[in-house]
């Protein structure tokens, strides 16, 4: 589904990103871990480019990014690339001046040109999954953050896009809340969805992700099954990190 | 000696303008009351002595209170503040042993050629034909002349605060002025001129102008005919506007006093005559009701110019002399009644006109305001966005025009949008010029206001839109913008209360709107107080339902993002 190689990035002489590769299968969740400062947030938005990158590739259903592009192209291919990656931020980012409904739509009939009736249809969809519906008119000031968490995952979703990224969507949750993310997105994952989730929390990862991506410093210290990186870790600085998590 | 006088003069002329300026009637009042001669040099001695008593008990041990000051500094402050007396002293002496009664007297030296105006070779010298017959005048009462210039709408008032003694400044008698003031005997026949462009073959009388814009002076017998006789017309503060404007087209004729017209627009190769000189009038000298015994003075006075061919002189000087003055002063001579009936323009005021005027005015106030509002908020945008997010040489250009037009007063704006863009070949139309100009000077507010709001608005904004697939227009137009609209409403509509008032700068170019109708009807019939009160109420009438509008406005923004699902059920 996603393909990044050797991805590089650095903002001035500083390198933040030195080498990434790996691949997310279809229909499967990588949950990315690492401490704070790792890197994890800059690869994030380096896949869904809102940060230009500065080496390797990121391919994504036949849209590639690298670095030596002319800056239109450049500008074309990631536009290209947000249609097909959805990103559900740690702040959501909601739009308050919309309704739950509005925020939903707003993308599908301005940037994908549906009809607003068959968008407006497909909103309550989403919204019943995510447990919603009865929000659908209210503004996002009035919701709790566990519901306009569940409103920025309905809002990604209806751009229908390939994978959806999520920046610490635990940041904001008790432990019940989480509980209940993990199954919706679990359940997201079994119709189909392919998602990167870059979360500190280990215990929410291990039971949500189907592999691991472990960094460090800007490199990949580890990456596997989620079963074999937390249980048995080939890299003593994941041990660490696991057995202090614990 | 008399360059020192001169000099007096003009800085007691100075003095008055300032006075003029001054609101307070109280420190007008007593500032220019005169005290017998007697009683100044008593004020003078008084002042001397007591000054040098403060000086004397210093070497006597009054000084308890600063033992440590030295005897020698105490003798140079002594000197020093002696001299400073006694130069004190010889300033008052040589400005009051040769003064005698003066006679003030007040006119508008602004585009005031030829009845007295600014020495175009000496610009601290007024010169005139009616400066010259006020030397005359004062030389025949035996009094020293002193012009106050002061501004010819407001001379009435002026002189009711005694600013002066006199008004001399081709003044007509008119019912309305006869109430606050009296009249001399008439020194001058004048006559009205209808001007019109040379090219111009419509308008031959002032019966082709029904339908046409006629400019010329406020409040005066001119402007009281055209209203008579129902003629549109636009009122000027000075002759060389209205001629001006006449030039560029933004008015069709000018009516105005014969002196004037010969001076302004004779010569003018651009203009000619519209037929003969009509509507005979007399000038005459403005006093204080109360001023009986200087009313018998002046008057004595002009017969004895008249009598004796010295205004004769002055006129013949100033190419005034002319048919009607020859029969005027053959009748003085001959004191015969003048066999030339004057026409005596008249008008009274009228409380529903007045009204129906400043409704008039309100409505082009709003209008006004709501026109330079909307190029305000349209153009603002550009700016705004130009400003804050624009390559280089556009920030530079934006924060250039956003320094100009909020460093600048929007009055200079405003005269120089009217009077300095024709030299270019752009004459608008004044009520164009006001609405372009307030338009252009609020947009550099207004950008301010938006740029603040764009910039209120979190970067995650703008990534959350871009990570939906839209492009940055879109972002704007459809995430930023409306968001930013809401932080930006309090302080539009803050700006359109305080735009809605600086329509009144408008006046100064003649634009008759709330401002300029209060000044115009009160100068003319002087109800200041009354038709104050009444255009204030019409200000308020206009200004306070806008801000309630806005205020709903934005509870209505605001109660959307906390309205509760309750609410909304309702009214789905």
């Amino acid at each position: 589904m996603i393909q990044v190689n050797n991805l590089r990035k650095s903002f001035g002489s500083r390198e933040i990103l030195k080498g990434i590769s790996f691949e997310v299968a279809p229909q499967t969740i990588l949950g990315v871990i690492g401490a704070s400062g790792s890197g994890k947030t800059t690869l994030l938005r380096c896949l869904n480019g809102l940060e230009t990158i500065s080496g390797g590739t990121v391919s994504c259903q036949g849209v590639q990014l690298q670095a030596n592009l002319s800056a239109t192209e450049y500008k074309r291919r990631v536009r290209a690339l947000r249609l097909k990656v959805g990103t559900v931020f740690q702040h959501f980012y909601l739009f308050p001046h919309l309704s739950v409904l509005g925020n939903i739509i707003e993308a599908p009939v301005h940037v994908l040109r549906s009809a607003k009736k068959t968008a407006e249809a497909e909103a309550y969809e989403l919204l019943e999954s995510v447990g919603l519906k009865q929000a659908a008119r209210q503004y996002p000031g009035t919701l709790s953050g566990g519901e306009q968490q569940r409103v920025a995952i309905a809002r990604a979703l209806a751009m229908h896009p390939a994978l959806l990224l999520l920046d610490e969507p635990t940041s904001a949750l008790d432990p019940r809340r989480m509980a209940s993310l993990r199954g919706l997105l679990r359940g997201f994952a079994a119709k189909g969805h392919t998602m990167i989730i870059i979360s500190h929390s280990i215990g929410f990862l291990g039971g949500v992700s189907d592999s691991l991506l472990y960094m460090e410093n800007g490199f990949v210290v580890e990456h596997g099954p989620t079963e074999q990186v937390l249980n048995t870790p080939k890299d003593a600085r994941v041990k660490e990190f696991i057995a202090q998590a614990e | 000696m008399e360059g020192l006088t001169n000099a007096l003069n003009v800085h007691d002329a100075f003095l008055s303008v300032k006075r003029n300026r001054c609101l307070l009637p109280l420190t007008d009042s007593l500032q220019s009351t005169e005290p017998p001669i007697s009683s100044k040099y008593f004020r003078i001695g008084t002042i001397y002595v007591y000054l040098w008593r403060l000086l004397i008990p210093r070497g006597h041990g009054s000084h308890a209170f600063e033992p440590n000051r030295s005897t020698m500094e105490r003798q140079l402050t002594g000197i020093y503040l002696k001299a400073f007396c006694i130069l004190i002293l010889l300033s008052l002496i040589s400005s009051n042993v040769v003064a005698q009664k003066t006679l003030r007297w007040g006119a508008d030296p602004s585009g005031g050629a030829p009845y007295v105006y600014t020495d175009p070779a000496n610009p601290d010298r007024y010169i005139g034909y009616e400066k010259e017959m006020v030397d005359a005048l004062a030389a025949a009462m035996g009094r020293q002349p002193e012009f106050v210039p002061s501004d010819w709408e407001t001379l009435v008032s002026a002189l009711q605060r005694q600013s002066f003694d006199v008004i001399v400044n081709g003044l007509e008698p008119t019912g309305d002025r006869a109430q606050q003031i009296a009249f001399s005997n008439p020194y001058y026949v004048f006559q009205l001129q209808l001007t019109v462009r040379r090219d111009d073959d419509r308008i031959h009388s002032l019966d082709d102008c029904k339908k046409r814009i006629v400019g010329t002076l406020g409040n005066t017998a001119a402007s009281r005919l055209l209203e008579q006789q129902n003629i549109p017309y636009k009122s000027y503060q000075d002759p060389v506007g209205a001629y001006r404007d006449l030039e560029l087209k933004r008015i069709d004729a000018v009516v105005m006093d014969v002196p004037a017209e010969a001076f302004y627009a004779r010569d003018n190769p651009r203009l000619k005559q519209a037929g003969p000189p009509f509507s005979r009038g007399v000038y005459v000298i403005g006093l204080r009701k109360g001023d009986v015994a200087l009313k018998a003075e002046v008057d004595k006075a002009i017969e004895s110019i008249i009598v004796d061919g010295s205004l004769e002189r002055i006129l013949t000087k100033w190419k005034l002399w002319n048919e009607a003055q020859v029969e005027f002063h053959a009748s003085v001579k001959t004191k015969t009644p003048p066999g030339v009936p004057f026409e005596m323009t008249n008008s009274s005021f009228n409380w529903l006109e007045a009204l129906r005027r400043l409704s008039k005015a309100a409505a082009i106030t709003v209008l006004l305001a709501l026109g330079s509002m909307v190029i305000a908020v349209v153009l603002g945008l550009p700016l705004a966005v130009g400003q804050w997010n624009g390559p280089r040489w556009l920030r530079v250009f934006c924060t250039i025009y956003v320094e100009f037009f909020r460093g600048t007063p929007v009055l200079v704006q405003l005269l120089f949008l009217y009077f300095g863009l024709p030299v270019i070949g752009i004459a608008m139309p004044g009520w164009l010029t006001a609405l372009v100009g307030l338009g252009l000077n609020y947009a550099a507010y207004e950008s301010q206001v938006y740029r603040a709001a764009l910039e209120a608005i979190p970067n995650g904004q703008w990534e959350a839109s871009y990570s939906l697939g839209m492009s940055p227009l879109l972002a704007f137009r459809r995430v930023i913008l409306p968001q930013a609209f809401r932080i930006a409403l309090p302080p539009m509509t803050n700006d359109f209360v305080s735009l809605f008032k600086d329509t009144s700068v408008a006046f100064a170019i003649s634009v008759w709107e709330l401002a300029t109708a209060y000044r115009e009807l009160a100068n003319a019939s002087g109800q200041f107080l009354l038709l104050g009160v009444t255009v204030s109420l019409f200000y308020l009438a206009m200004s306070l339902p806008m801000s309630q509008v806005a205020r709903m406005l934005e509870e209505r923004l605001s109660r959307r993002a906390t309205e509760r699902i309750e609410d909304v059920e309702v009214m789905a």
